[in-house]
């Protein structure tokens, strides 16, 4: 129906290889796009810069945990701790005098750097023993930042951001810092668009498939599975590090603990593995949907006059956000990215009820 | 074309299957399997054989397939809505495509696995029913079924769907990467079953030639349609079959061929 492809022809090999070659796709894109652009007019300040702003670094940050997780398949339960690499090289190099522009980058090759010589060792194992070896990296990082008063300012202690600035131009409004998170998050999904039609991308997917089949065919799959590792890395610490600089304007220990790293792995699984626009819905499910579940319980509260202990007020949303998380993935187990995949399917297909393979 | 059948064990009533909730696989299909008899379906790559057979089996939902019209009856009843595991319980085999079996455990862990759905009492007997067609799994009963050869895994997965005590054996391309000779002595064993036992067959094959020697019926499917369906000798006769199926017929040009085949198609 809306994504109708009668009528589409592709005259080209570049039209046919576009990044959108459904113009309804191409379509919906340039809307969000100016929509993006244009929020900070129409959405009040709380909005923009305590949802808008957090849930686009996490989408980049989703992202590139997809990369490893959904593209190279290895698991990752140190995903966090990789931010935290990024958020503090960012600040002490930021303190250090070092540009911002050039202190992010700086934060990815060190996240980098480190993730690529965890994974050198941790990548002899597969599956769950991988899982298990990146999970100690999240509890090493963690010692290792809180113990080191050299990189956390002591125990217990928060490290101050200083301001942003970009190209010596200060940025401190709202407006400002949620233009820097849409910048990455763009950036990111740019890549991870077009890794899918490269090479490398191809690469991974047939080491995520079969590693062994990959390597008969000529594929180096360790080399591949580092290489996913220290792409997702630099991701990461990037996006720790724009976290910081746009949103928490501080750095503890505790942002980057083991339980946001199974938030992350939470965002990517929600939405789907190996979905970009999943890694938007599971980053916009996981971060707001708490918050929302709180204010229509309170709101149902007060218009049907029943009062609501402090304690079940409290607890309540937390379960029935997780009661809609097992929901969704028991209607579509591979996240909300394949529901929107369905959903778009059928238009696709409309009035039909199928095509022909 | 054939004659009307008395006593159904299978009868798939124009299944229509969509995978992934878009993409149709086969369209239509229409097959009946009479009780104690033996009969092929014949089909090149890609044309929805093995999607045929899961349909019978249940394994569609893994797959995210899903049948969305028409019925499939064993035995006179409807069993669409019935988990793989019941339909076995029903009496329904399926041998797999690729043998899958059990790496880890020996053939005769194998077989003491498949009788799970039958008494205890049944077991020995049914392993020595097994054994006593495949006097080669009884050699190697000990050894990790990993470390078997192809045609023994393939006896194995045989054997296993036996233990289940079915009513109708399916099987999905049992002569996938195996020798001509070990072909024909698989195929005898499946027809000296059917016959000795009764056993309802029904067989999956990309092998026409060795597949119609010993059904008594053939179905065709093309793109997901039954395209054609005869007594196994008609089917061997028809210039068509022979053409397409069985090799070809002599002194003609590969062009033409070619050229007869893409314009060729069967009504439905």
């Amino acid at each position: 129906m809306l994504f109708r492809q009668a009528g589409i022809f592709h005259t080209d090999y570049a039209a046919d290889r576009a990044l959108f070659p459904i113009p309804a796709d191409r379509w919906m894109i340039v809307i969000l796009l100016v929509l993006a652009l244009a929020a900070p007019l129409y959405m009040n300040t709380l909005y923009l810069s305590s949802y808008m702003l957090p849930w686009l670094v996490w989408t980049a940050a989703a992202l590139g945990l997809n990369l490893i997780l959904g593209w190279a398949g290895q698991f990752h339960l140190g995903y966090a701790a990789v931010m935290g690499i990024g958020a503090y090289s960012a600040v002490h190099a930021q303190r250090a005098g070092i540009p911002w522009e050039i202190a992010i980058v700086l934060a990815g090759l060190m996240a980098a750097a480190i993730g690529s010589v965890f994974a050198f060792a941790a990548l002899r194992v597969k599956g769950l023993y991988l899982a298990l070896s990146t999970l100690a990296l999240q509890f090493v990082m963690d010692w290792t930042i809180s113990h080191v008063p050299a990189i956390s300012g002591g125990t217990q202690a928060t490290l101050q951001a200083p301001d942003i600035r970009l190209l010596g131009w200060p940025v401190t409004s709202d407006a400002g810092l949620f233009y820097v998170a849409l910048v990455w998050c763009i950036l990111v999904t740019t890549f991870m668009l077009n890794l899918r039609r490269t090479a490398l991308g191809r690469a991974l997917v047939a080491v995520r498939e079969k590693d062994y089949a990959a390597a008969v065919i000529g594929v180096n799959s360790f080399y591949f599975k580092l290489v996913a590792f220290a792409t997702s890395s630099f991701i990461a610490g990037v996006s720790g590090a724009v976290l910081i600089g746009t949103f928490y304007h501080a750095v503890t220990p505790e942002q980057f603990s083991v339980d946001i790293s199974i938030q992350a792995l939470a965002m990517v699984i929600v939405g789907g593995l190996g979905s970009i626009i999943g890694s938007y819905f599971g980053a916009a499910f996981i971060l707001l949907m708490p918050g929302l579940m709180n204010a229509f319980i309170s709101w149902l509260a007060a218009q049907f006059g029943f009062s609501l202990g402090i304690e079940t007020l409290a607890h309540l949303p937390h379960a029935l956000y997780g009661a809609l998380i097992i929901g969704f993935l028991l209607i579509e187990p591979l996240g909300l990215g394949k529901i929107y995949g369905n959903i778009r399917d059928y238009l696709l297909v409309w009035p039909f009820g199928y095509v022909k393979k | 074309m054939s004659e009307p059948i008395a006593a159904k064990v299978l009868s798939l009533n124009n299944v229509e299957v969509v995978y992934d909730h878009v993409s149709l696989a086969i369209k239509g299909v229409s097959i009946d399997v009479p009780v104690g008899g033996m009969v092929a379906l014949l089909g090149a790559n890609g044309s929805g054989k093995s999607t045929t057979l899961k349909s019978i089996s249940g394994l569609l939902a893994a797959e995210r397939g899903e049948v969305r019209r028409g019925e499939v009856q064993f035995l006179g009843r409807s069993i669409g809505g019935l988990m793989p595991q019941d339909r076995v319980k029903l009496g329904i085999a399926h041998v797999l495509e690729g043998r899958r079996v059990f790496e880890h455990l020996t053939p005769d862990e194998n077989l003491i696995a498949a009788s799970a759905v039958r008494s205890r009492n049944d077991m020995a007997r049914n392993k020595d029913r097994v054994y006593s067609y495949f006097p080669r799994l009884h050699e190697r009963r000990t050894v990790a079924s990993g470390y078997l050869s192809g045609g023994e895994q393939q006896m194995l997965a045989i054997g296993r769907a036996l233990m289940t005590q079915p009513k109708l054996l399916m099987l999905d391309e049992p002569s996938l990467g195996l020798a001509p000779f070990l072909v024909a002595e698989i195929f005898q064993i499946l027809s000296r079953i059917n016959r000795e036992e009764g056993l309802s067959v029904l067989l999956v094959e990309q092998n026409a030639i060795a597949a119609l020697e010993i059904v008594s019926h053939g179905y065709l499917i093309e793109s997901g349609r039954i395209v054609m369906h005869d007594a196994a000798d008609a089917l061997k006769r028809n210039p068509d079959i022979q053409e397409f199926y069985l090799g070809g017929t002599d002194n003609k040009n590969f062009r033409d061929i070619k050229h007869y085949r893409r314009r060729k198609r069967w009504l439905t």
